[in-house]
């Protein structure tokens, strides 16, 4: 079939410059599919919450007109989003996180072959409560991922999520956090491993509309063969969010001389009383802890991975869940095995 | 044995060390002396087999072997330990962790069976309490955060769980002060004995008070322009090395 193309976001719109979603879905020969979740469509928000300067929201006016499969969660879970072959799926899931809950989801994304699945997950998390989202993606190499995250965050709440990418053809991962409460977080952490011709985009608003809100976002990028990345992370505080402490760093490791990174940080701030910051480095390995290592009997390779590993390891540590620690930081580690 | 023959080292285009000479016989401890800028340094990376360096000329065995093609992680399997002037931070991994791959990778390449988890620590625990280490320093990032006398221990630490035939201590005393430095060269003497070299570069006599020396030597410009017993280290303390440097020249 083919899909409503003049609906999806070309590479002309800015926040999509480095991502041409129009180009992968040409090549696709797919059919409207499900999953067999649930369909309870009359509850779902038809429009994309938030302000209107950031409804960079084609996609989820797509998923709601096509909407396959809905899952509403307010426990802890774990979710499959697991795509067959020639699908196209259009996947809803619903987070509501109670006043005073603390509730931790895994979510995993995978497909075979090629297939096009366009998740809108959209959360809620009322007042002094926490929601821990972690999602793994390992995607197959022909499989488009675009994923729209909405998170309304209460007062004294936290979101904390970690995004691994381990396996892509396509993915577009965005986020877009709103503090709403008072004294409210948003911790933002990922690890993007990518090789062939894999294409990861992790685009992220944060707003700020509250004061004495925290957000954290480090991001970590390790780009072998032709691979490309991007990170657009935009921080926005509002006039009133005063005594915000807003925190973003993306440092990617490049291992090949054809990978590509795109990186575009944004603050936009209106209240005078904040403290925000933002780092951003592309690079290679450093030779001298590498010749260090080498000078004590590690071998060039596992060498390298080790330094890789310890590389990813800033944006692991802020994942508090010590068990999913240590799952992240064993696919990391065979990710690593397989490109020896 | 150590032979270095016509060593010719260049880095940028820049020629460093121009036809060095030197021969270590198995257990004996060489001091190389010399001024800013004389090639100590370049010299003991090219030992280690560091890659910046384009080595034009000459050939380095250890016991009849060739060791000049070797990577570095080779060399240091065959025995080289170069226990570096300035050591690396690398933050995020553990001492644990680097030690235990770097000796049950040189165990392997060696022949020997690897260490499992609990036979390391053994091992480590061991050694840390003979060179006076706290376990805690093994819990950090490898150097980071590390004093400059915890560093300089830290590489002690490291030669001694690695047993290296030869060892290269470069400018070992720099940044230490006289407490630091005496642990440190009493971990080194602790090693010495059987047929181990070592191979103390240095710019102070200071240093070979504590690790007495074979054989001294002074380099200067690339090579070695004086070889002598312990004495000639005083004597370049008394008269600067100016006097030799210039003889020499």
């Amino acid at each position: 079939m083919t899909f409503p193309l003049d609906k999806i976001p070309t590479p002309k719109d800015e926040r999509w410059k480095y991502s041409n979603l129009p180009r992968v879905l040409k090549k696709l020969d797919l059919k409207p599919a499900k999953l067999g979740w649930a369909s309870n469509v009359a509850l779902l928000e038809p429009t994309a919450p938030g302000d209107a300067q950031y409804k960079d929201t084609h996609l989820w006016n797509l998923n709601t007109a096509h909407v396959s499969d809905v899952q509403f969660i307010s426990g802890d879970a774990e979710i499959d989003v697991a795509a067959q072959d020639g699908q196209w799926l259009s996947p809803r899931i619903v987070i509501d996180v109670k006043d005073n809950q603390t509730v931790t989801i895994v979510e995993r994304q995978s497909g075979q072959s090629s297939y096009w699945k366009n998740t809108v997950v959209q959360v809620r998390i009322g007042n002094n409560a926490t929601l821990r989202h972690y999602r793994l993606n390992d995607e197959a190499a022909g499989g488009v991922s675009t994923i729209f995250t909405h998170v309304r965050i209460g007062r004294d709440s936290t979101y904390e999520s970690f995004s691994l990418i381990e396996g892509a053809g396509f993915v577009r991962n965005q986020t877009h956090a709103e503090i709403q409460g008072e004294n409210g977080h948003c911790w933002l952490n990922g690890v993007n491993l990518l090789k062939g011709e894999q294409h990861a985009d992790t685009t992220i608003t944060i707003e700020h509309q509250q004061p004495n809100g925290t957000s954290k976002q480090t991001f970590k990028s390790v780009l072998d063969g032709k691979s490309h990345c991007v990170f657009q992370g935009k921080v926005h505080v509002h006039q009133i969010a005063q005594k915000t402490d807003g925190y973003q760093l993306s440092n990617a490791l490049i291992l090949s001389p054809t990978a590509e990174m795109d990186t575009k940080p944004e603050l936009e701030i209106y209240a005078d009383d904040v403290k925000c910051s933002h780092g951003a480095t592309t690079g290679r390995l450093d030779d001298a802890p590498l010749f260090y290592m080498r000078a004590r009997g590690i071998p060039e390779e596992e060498a390298r991975s080790l330094l890789i590993e310890a590389f990813c390891g800033q944006a692991i540590e802020g994942v508090s869940d010590e068990g999913m620690q240590d799952i992240v930081r064993g696919k990391v580690s065979q990710w690593l095995t397989s490109r020896i | 044995m150590i032979e270095i023959k016509q060593l010719k080292a260049e880095i940028d285009g820049k020629e460093i060390l121009k036809g060095l000479d030197l021969t270590i016989e198995p257990g004996k401890v060489h001091a190389i002396m010399g001024p800013n800028g004389s090639g100590k340094s370049t010299l003991s990376y090219v030992l280690a087999g560091r890659e910046d360096y384009d080595v034009t000329g000459g050939d380095i065995t250890m016991n009849g072997e060739s060791i000049m093609e070797m990577a570095p992680e080779m060399r240091a399997a065959k025995g080289v330990f170069l226990a570096f002037q300035y050591p690396v931070e690398i933050p995020g991994v553990q001492m644990t962790t680097f030690m235990k791959t770097a000796v049950n990778a040189v165990r392997k390449a060696r022949g020997q069976s690897e260490l499992d988890a609990i036979d390391f620590l053994k091992l480590m625990k061991g050694k840390c309490r003979e060179l006076g280490i706290s376990d805690d320093m093994m819990k950090r990032a490898v150097n980071v955060g590390f004093s400059g006398g915890e560093k300089k221990r830290n590489e002690v630490l490291q030669m001694a769980m690695l047993e290296p035939t030869f060892a290269v201590l470069d400018e070992t005393d720099s940044g230490l002060d006289i407490d630091a430095l005496k642990i440190v060269a009493d971990g080194v003497n602790k090693m010495r004995g059987g047929d181990r070299s070592f191979l103390v570069i240095t710019h102070y006599q200071r240093l070979l008070d504590y690790i007495k020396p074979d054989v001294v030597h002074v380099m200067a410009n690339g090579k070695i322009i004086k070889t002598g017993g312990p004495e000639l280290a005083h004597e370049l303390e008394a008269k600067g090395y100016a006097d030799i440097v210039g003889a020499a020249a």
